[in-house]
């Protein structure tokens, strides 16, 4: 990174006060940007509509993440207790969807949280251990108390003088441009 | 079906005659209450129990609801929750019916002492009735009732049954006097009360309601036990009460006072406690039953056995009604109200609720009706059958309660402002975002 | 907001009326406690919370872990002991074949699953408090589901194939015998420790990232950084992250459910009296919240004091943990009074044998130590001036882990040692070994947690920075639930 010459990635301002930062976010997306972003150093209530997003599609994974360890669980069972090695114990047939429900059961819910955890890492594109926003200085203040609005180089409606200025107007208490 | 039409009914109510839908409830509650009437003096004449097995059927089911809606409002209280503010004044006006309720318990108990037939509904009553799969033996002589006489006699249940009704109208008289008395005036201190009284209420409740269930229930087949059956009972409530207090802010909302108070948010929430308990009803029922099934005692598997097997091992209708009820009271509302739609579109969790509460009625009915009757064949006794003529007379019978019951709430509502304008957490509920 | 009405027009007189009756709507104020106290601000967050992990390793530290790791040195010592010469080194004698190393396990998971309660189902009930507890809450999970764990695997004899219990092919191409409760165990315990991980794990990834961004030296940056896996605190990613925890938070309630629910199965799926019960299920996961409970304040408490986190865990929170001890110890104690009243209705004379002889036998005082602990200490806390005595909140606390212990002692030794044939009644007594291992589990969970103190982040920053009252987007102080609250002692943020 260091050798390549570097280009401009993106503008970013900053915020200190949430409500301020949260009528800015609705602003940009007013403004038809798409290629934008913010950083805040704890969930927002209610940003992710006033960014125009849609509900998340982590339950997707969640679910099928579930689905598989019920019939992983149902499979091992009955395989294993039912037709490879059937055992008669307690008086119970030798299979039968009662007994072995824990087991399925807890498959289910092993899988799903490991659903759950890839969907959101997938879903995030992560583990990214570098990325082009680090190279802001400043960038653990995003950790602290700091919003930060970030508008990319890659966006349609870019423009360098016209961004910063936007970004003024909305109330951006500092700008930076940010090169990788 | 006739949970499904008493609450579309109670829809249609407000909206087609204005002036006095209480009084509609009331003459639908008084028709309902005379077939079943009629229905339990012909049992007692006839010595048909499913008859008279109506009776009780419907009285369990509103008071499913009210004792639900009794937790959850002291629930509420406990948690100091916001959202829940608007909503919980309209169960609080639903409170108002818990001391009618107890007055219609009065013919299914009286009824059959007084006309002598005591054994018809709770066998033990009667103790010179056949104990059903023991040949000549009676209930005076039935070692295991002997051992219960203590219990189970009339003169001590009678007590009880007055003491739980004291319990509930007591707790629903002192929650709903301190919050409709907040609405007079500005001051803290009922709300406190309210929060007080919830903390012992809730115990009281518990207990009263699980020896309710006991004493109603249980006993009918005197022989078996279940310590899980009072937490049974208590996710059956809440289920119960949240789907009944979910269709009515649905109908005052469409048509009624709570128009543009009840919002997506309080519907999402109680769709969130529908599902939660949607999955603890689940859990109780299944592992009652995979208890009983494990451990194989016979003294406690007879009890799933006869809502299982005919007498020549095949299934019977039961159990096609258990699988019902697995699929119906559990899959179906589980699945749908995880799905975040079901919970905000309100004609989605107006449906689903409504069928949360017809299939809780199924499931009163597969907990009182397979009752065991004896007759001379090889196991010494005869289950009653699901499918018979009687459940018109259930319908009839959840129709006449549920129609007094309802009654009464109107008339509560009618009285009080539609939302506790002084409640510390009003502005919150009205306000309430997921 | 604006769904507020979503499906339902109103007519202007109907518009009028709404606002007539909200305008006629005036709270009385009770406001809702505050869960950051003192007034301060974000970046004091931060800075509390890294401070811990960044500052100089206090002395009392080394002086806990040192102690601790030599307690610990107890559980080598005794199960060195016990797989260099068999199981008959503990006090098993038939019929008490599940002695102490079953009451053990029980009452280690069942501390566990405070921290599951406070991580998932309070995050599903939206109680705010939870969050500066909840990650100290989770580690104690995972920490006590390994000491947990111990038990069993060293119960089954020949330790070396306890791998058989897992669903691998063997040379005996012999399969597990899913009928088994203790097989259902297996699946249980393995899943609740790697669900309370991957959540424990999940909700320290953005503050992770901020160790990582602060870091000054090469190893906490490469440490920090492996395990944050390049967070970024964009909020496209934390509305993913925020469904995934909630995601989490709604399996690993039925999890924590199913968990004590399949322990308790392992007693009630058999047909001995005082064991088989249906009530088993529900009276043991309100058992262990009220342990995990109970061991949760014991924790915090000290490390309140120590680390000054006076205006994180505020009376309010105290308070709050006190009473969901109350309310789950009379919950345990419900359930006793259903078992006993049952035992006496089922009219079966065995069962009746069984809890008389609890109260009245050999074991009365173990089972009178178990109610005077469990049902009535928590009592107590129905008084505001306990609630606000931290001292004594803190010996109550103690009392409930002890009795949380006792109780299941009582329920496996009494109906063991006094089973169906009466010419091999004994009383059972644990060796030294067994006291040994056990003594040592508490130096192995409290180098666990001081290791955890030590090493990441005790709170969520993020999480407390949301309930903070700066955190609210409209400027009102009062997040999610209170828009009409505009004040500053209103509780604020969301989860």
């Amino acid at each position: 990174m260091e050798h390549q010459p570097k280009a401009l990635y993106c503008l970013l301002g900053t915020f200190t006060k949430t409500p301020e930062f949260f009528e800015a976010a609705g602003k940009v997306r007013d403004a038809g940007y798409k290629k934008w972003d913010t950083f805040t150093p704890f969930p927002v209530h209610g940003l992710d509509a006033q960014m125009g997003m849609k509900r998340s599609k982590v339950p997707m994974f969640t679910f099928c993440g579930g689905l598989f360890g019920f019939c992983l669980g149902t499979l091992i069972t009955w395989y294993m207790n039912g037709w490879d090695y059937p055992l008669i114990v307690g008086g119970k047939p030798f299979w039968s969807p009662v007994f072995p429900f824990p087991v399925m059961y807890e498959l289910t819910i092993l899988n799903a949280a490991f659903g759950t955890l890839l969907g959101m890492f997938v879903m995030n594109m992560l583990p990214r251990h570098n990325h082009p926003l680090f190279n802001y200085p400043d960038f653990v203040r995003s950790n602290d108390d700091t919003f930060f609005i970030v508008i990319e180089k890659s966006d349609p409606k870019f423009n360098r003088e016209a961004t910063e200025a936007f970004l003024k107007e909305i109330g951006a208490e500092e700008i930076h441009a940010v090169e990788a | 079906m006739s949970a499904e039409a008493v609450a579309t009914s109670s829809a249609a109510a407000p909206a087609t005659s204005r002036k006095n839908p209480a009084g509609i409830f009331l003459v639908v509650g008084i028709i309902g209450l005379a077939i079943g009437l009629g229905a339990l003096v012909m049992g007692i004449q006839n010595n048909d129990s499913r008859l008279a097995l109506s009776w009780l059927v419907g009285f369990t089911f509103w008071f499913s609801v009210l004792a639900g809606m009794l937790f959850l409002t002291q629930i509420s209280y406990l948690f100091d929750a916001g959202w829940v503010v608007v909503v919980r004044r309209q169960m609080e006006n639903c409170l108002a019916a818990f001391k009618w309720l107890w007055l219609l318990l009065i013919p299914v108990i009286a009824l059959p002492l007084l006309m002598d037939n005591p054994g018809l509904v709770w066998r033990w009553m009667d103790l010179d009735a056949v104990v059903p799969g023991i040949h000549h033996t009676t209930v005076g002589n039935d070692v295991l009732y002997l051992h219960k006489a203590g219990l189970l006699n009339v003169p001590f249940l009678i007590g009880r049954l007055c003491i739980y009704a004291l319990v509930t109208c007591g707790l629903a008289f002192l929650l709903r006097k301190n919050s409709f008395s907040s609405d007079l005036e500005i001051n803290p201190k009922y709300y406190k009360n309210c929060r007080k009284i919830s903390a012992v209420g809730i115990f009281l409740t518990a207990f009263t309601a699980t020896f309710a269930v006991f004493d109603l229930l249980m006993s009918l087949s005197y022989h078996w036990f279940s310590t899980m059956y009072g937490v049974w009972f208590f996710a059956l409530s809440m289920r119960l009460g949240i789907a009944a207090t979910a269709v009515l802010c649905f109908h005052l909302s469409q048509q009624g006072r709570l128009k543009g108070l009840y919002n997506q948010s309080h519907a999402y929430f109680l769709g969130c406690l529908a599902l939660a308990f949607t999955v603890f009803w689940a859990y109780i029922s299944f592992s009652q039953y995979f208890l009983i099934y494990n451990a194989n005692i016979p003294e406690e598997t007879f009890w799933y056995n006869i809502r299982e097997l005919n007498i020549d091992g095949s299934k019977s209708a039961w159990w096609y009604v258990s699988m019902g009820l697995i699929f119906g009271f559990f899959v179906i509302p589980f699945i749908a109200l995880l799905w975040y739609p079901t919970k905000i579109k309100p004609w989605r969790f107006r449906t689903i609720s409504c069928w949360i509460m017809f299939m809780g009625l199924i499931d009163i009915i597969f907990n009182v009706v397979p009752i065991q009757e004896p007759v001379d064949n090889i196991l010494g006794f005869q289950v009653l059958p699901f499918l018979s003529p009687a459940l018109l007379v259930d319908v009839a019978v959840v129709a006449g309660i549920g129609g007094i019951c309802i009654w009464a709430a109107l008339r509560s509502a009618a009285k009080q402002e539609p939302i506790p304008l002084h409640d510390p957490r009003v502005l919150e509920s009205i306000h309430a975002a997921e | 907001m604006s769904h507020a009405t979503a499906e339902v027009t109103l007519t202007p007189e109907e518009q009028k009326a709404r606002s007539e009756l909200i305008a006629k709507a005036k709270p009385v104020d009770i406001p809702r406690p505050i869960l950051v106290t003192g007034g301060k601000d974000f970046h004091w967050v931060t800075e509390k919370i890294c401070g811990i992990v960044e500052g100089k390793t206090p002395l009392w530290w080394w002086i806990l872990f040192l102690t601790a790791a030599c307690m610990a040195t107890f559980t080598l010592f005794g199960l060195t002991w016990l797989v260099s010469t068999g199981v008959g080194v503990w006090g098993l004698a038939n019929p008490v074949n599940w002695g102490w190393a079953i009451v053990n396990f029980v009452f280690w998971i069942g501390i566990g699953h405070a921290g599951t309660l406070i991580s998932a189902i309070l995050c599903l009930l939206r109680q705010k408090w939870r969050t500066s507890i909840n990650r100290a809450a989770e580690a104690m999970t995972i920490f006590a589901v390994v000491c947990a764990g111990i038990f069993p695997l060293f119960h089954v004899g020949r330790v070396w194939f306890a791998w058989w219990l897992f669903p691998l092919p063997n040379s005996n191409w012999i399969w597990p015998q899913f009928r088994s409760p203790l097989e259902w165990d297996v699946f249980a315990v393995s899943t609740y420790g790697t669900v309370s991980v991957l959540f424990w794990y999940m909700g320290m990834i953005p503050d992770l990232a901020n160790l990582r961004d602060r870091a000054k030296v090469l190893w906490r940056k490469l440490f920090y950084g492996l395990f944050a896996m390049g967070w970024r605190n964009s909020n496209r990613h934390w509305r993913n992250y925020e469904m995934a925890y909630l995601l989490l938070a709604g399996l690993s309630t039925p999890l924590v459910l199913s968990v004590h629910t399949i322990v308790s199965f392992d007693f009630a799926a058999s047909n001995l009296p005082g064991w088989h019960t249906t009530i088993f299920p529900p009276y043991f996961v309100a058992g262990a919240i009220f342990s995990g409970f109970g061991m949760v304040l014991t924790l915090m408490l000290p490390l309140r004091a120590v680390y000054g986190l006076h205006n994180l865990i505020t009376q309010y929170h105290i308070d709050c943990m006190c009473k969901i001890i109350l309310a789950t110890g009379s919950m345990v104690g419900y359930a006793y009074a259903m078992e006993f009243f049952i035992a006496w209705y089922g009219g079966n004379p065995y069962e009746g044998f069984a809890f008389i002889n609890r109260a009245f036998g050999q074991y009365a005082w173990a089972y009178w130590i178990m109610i005077s602990c469990n049902v009535i200490s928590p009592q107590l806390f129905w008084f505001k001036w306990v609630r606000e005595n931290t001292w004594l909140v803190w010996i109550i606390c103690g009392f409930v882990n002890v009795g949380m212990w006792f109780e299941r002692f009582v329920i496996t030794v009494t109906s063991l040692a006094n089973d169906y044939l009466p010419s091999s009644w004994g009383y059972y007594s644990p060796t030294i070994v067994d006291i040994f291992t056990f003594f040592g589990t508490f130096g192995l969970f409290s180098v666990l947690f001081l290791l955890f103190v030590r090493f990441l982040p005790l709170m969520p920053m993020g999480e407390l920075k949301a309930v903070m009252p700066a955190a609210d987007a409209h400027g009102h102080g009062s997040g999610t639930q209170g828009q009409g609250v505009p004040h500053h002692d209103s509780e604020g943020g969301h989860h």
